[in-house]
């Protein structure tokens, strides 16, 4: 809270970095410690259900996976609507861009930064695998288990502090809580100093007080950062009432990103799209998000209004939900877009895509290029989805 | 020196040199139980920070 109340987003930037080098470093040790302890990643999927340790292969059909989904509500509810709403919508990833030094540094720094998230579930989701390969018969005698909660299940959260705990000597086990914490602190930082941003420019200084001085906006500023600090806390407690950590911050987003993408994406690249039609959009895909949770249950969370449908994990859930409320905001939006008043093709110049002249700057060096970074990621993305099809 | 504890590869370098340190301190001063992951860990930082002290950015990239 301090760094972030003091230096505001610069502070905030400069210590992601070093933490992401602190969670990357700090981590891997306990990836090849535990992968070597539970005899290497072929013992591993030989102790597991297959459909743990593929992507897609049991994906056809929603009674064949743990997610319950099938596979085009993964790649529609994830791939699109919730992976694009994060990456192209969330403030948090866009502010980056946004303080980039130039044009070229802007449009490298979602490919950059997809490089590192890609190879992130090596540090993430495997401890997790390797957690649950530990518990099985043929590796109980490794002593290992995922500790118990309050209420006597299994508490998924502290799979990664409990693996660090008996894999780690005193010393690294100092370094490998300090790679938690920073993570934690990384985030906090980063969506606080992304609402602090929003709230002080594009709803304090737009419609509430306008035309005051710098200083004043700075004050306000600092004084949303520490709101947004508590509120945060505040949702902690919430957190702590499903089954994990990630079935809710997934949940969150499927309310508020899926939504919001439907906006951006026909805000950007369609010119007859009116602030009607974004408004009712963005009402109507929050407002279908909410039905949608009413109408289903998973792990005893959602069915609010009639538990109709089960789905079988929270996380295939949050993906429903979120395909849902993309779609009800894109017809909205287009319905209410096409009975209002659109505005003059002068007024939209540099936030319509059809309508902005695209800057070109001069040639760059190939790994600067990035047309050549996304192709040279996108065959990454395909062989890894081979790799683990 | 100073100067350069605002070039941020040269704080990151100065963070994991001083950790990788004291990691292979203890290594040095336990000798007994599980010290290979710490010493490995710390050649790992060390390695990791000296080079981020040395490295050099190239601020005329674009």
């Amino acid at each position: 809270m301090v760094y972030t109340f003091l230096g505001g987003l610069t502070s905030a930037v400069y210590n992601e970095v070093l933490q992401f080098f602190l969670i990357v470093l700090g981590l891997s040790p306990l990836v090849i410690v535990a992968l070597h302890d539970a005899g290497g990643w072929e013992n591993i999927k030989a102790q597991l259900q297959p459909e743990y340790t593929h992507a897609w292969k049991y994906m056809g059909h929603a009674d064949t996976n743990p997610m319950g989904l099938h596979f085009m509500s993964l790649i529609f509810g994830l791939g699109f609507a919730m992976s694009f709403g994060y990456w192209c919508t969330d403030f948090l990833v866009v502010q980056r861009a946004m303080i980039a030094k130039n044009m070229n540094a802007a449009q490298r720094t979602p490919i950059v930064a997809a490089l590192p998230k890609m190879l992130m579930p090596l540090i993430v989701v495997l401890p997790g695998v390797i957690a649950i390969a530990l518990m099985t018969p043929a590796l109980q005698s490794k002593g290992y288990s995922i500790p118990v909660n309050e209420a006597g299940g299994t508490d998924y959260t502290m799979t990664l502090p409990s693996l660090i705990a008996h894999y780690y000597p005193s010393g690294l086990l100092g370094v490998g809580i300090t790679a938690l914490i920073a993570s934690f602190m990384s985030g906090m930082a980063g969506n606080v100093t992304a609402f602090n941003s929003v709230f002080t420019y594009d709803i304090y200084q737009s419609y509430f007080v306008r035309n005051k001085s710098d200083r004043h906006y700075l004050i306000v500023g600092k004084m949303i950062t520490v709101a947004g600090i508590l509120f945060s806390i505040g949702t902690a407690y919430i957190a702590r009432s499903f089954n994990n950590i990630n079935d809710f911050l997934q949940l969150v987003f499927s309310f508020v990103n899926g939504p919001l993408f439907a906006t951006f994406l026909l805000g950007m690249f369609w010119k007859r799209t009116t602030g009607h039609g974004a408004f009712c959009g963005l009402l109507a895909g929050t407002l279908a998000a909410a039905i949608t949770h009413g109408l289903t249950i998973a792990e005893g969370k959602g069915g609010w209004i009639a538990p109709l449908y089960e789905i079988r994990s929270g996380l295939g859930q949050a993906f429903i939900v979120a395909g849902v409320s993309w779609t009800a905001n894109f017809i909205v939006t287009i319905i209410v877009s096409l009975a209002t008043k659109p505005k003059s093709e002068d007024e939209l110049k540099g936030l319509v895509y059809s309508l902005t002249k695209i800057q070109k700057g001069p040639k760059k060096r190939w790994y600067l290029d990035p047309v050549v970074l996304s192709i040279l990621l996108l065959v990454a993305t395909v062989l890894l989805n081979i790799i683990f099809f | 020196m100073l100067k350069r504890l605002n070039e941020l590869n040269f704080v990151i370098g100065l963070f994991f040199t001083i950790v990788s340190l004291i990691l292979l301190a203890d290594t040095l001063l336990n000798k007994e139980g599980m010290g290979k992951l710490n010493l490995y860990t710390g050649i790992t930082f060390l390695i990791f920070g000296v080079f981020m002290i040395f490295l050099k950015t190239d601020k005329s990239a674009d």
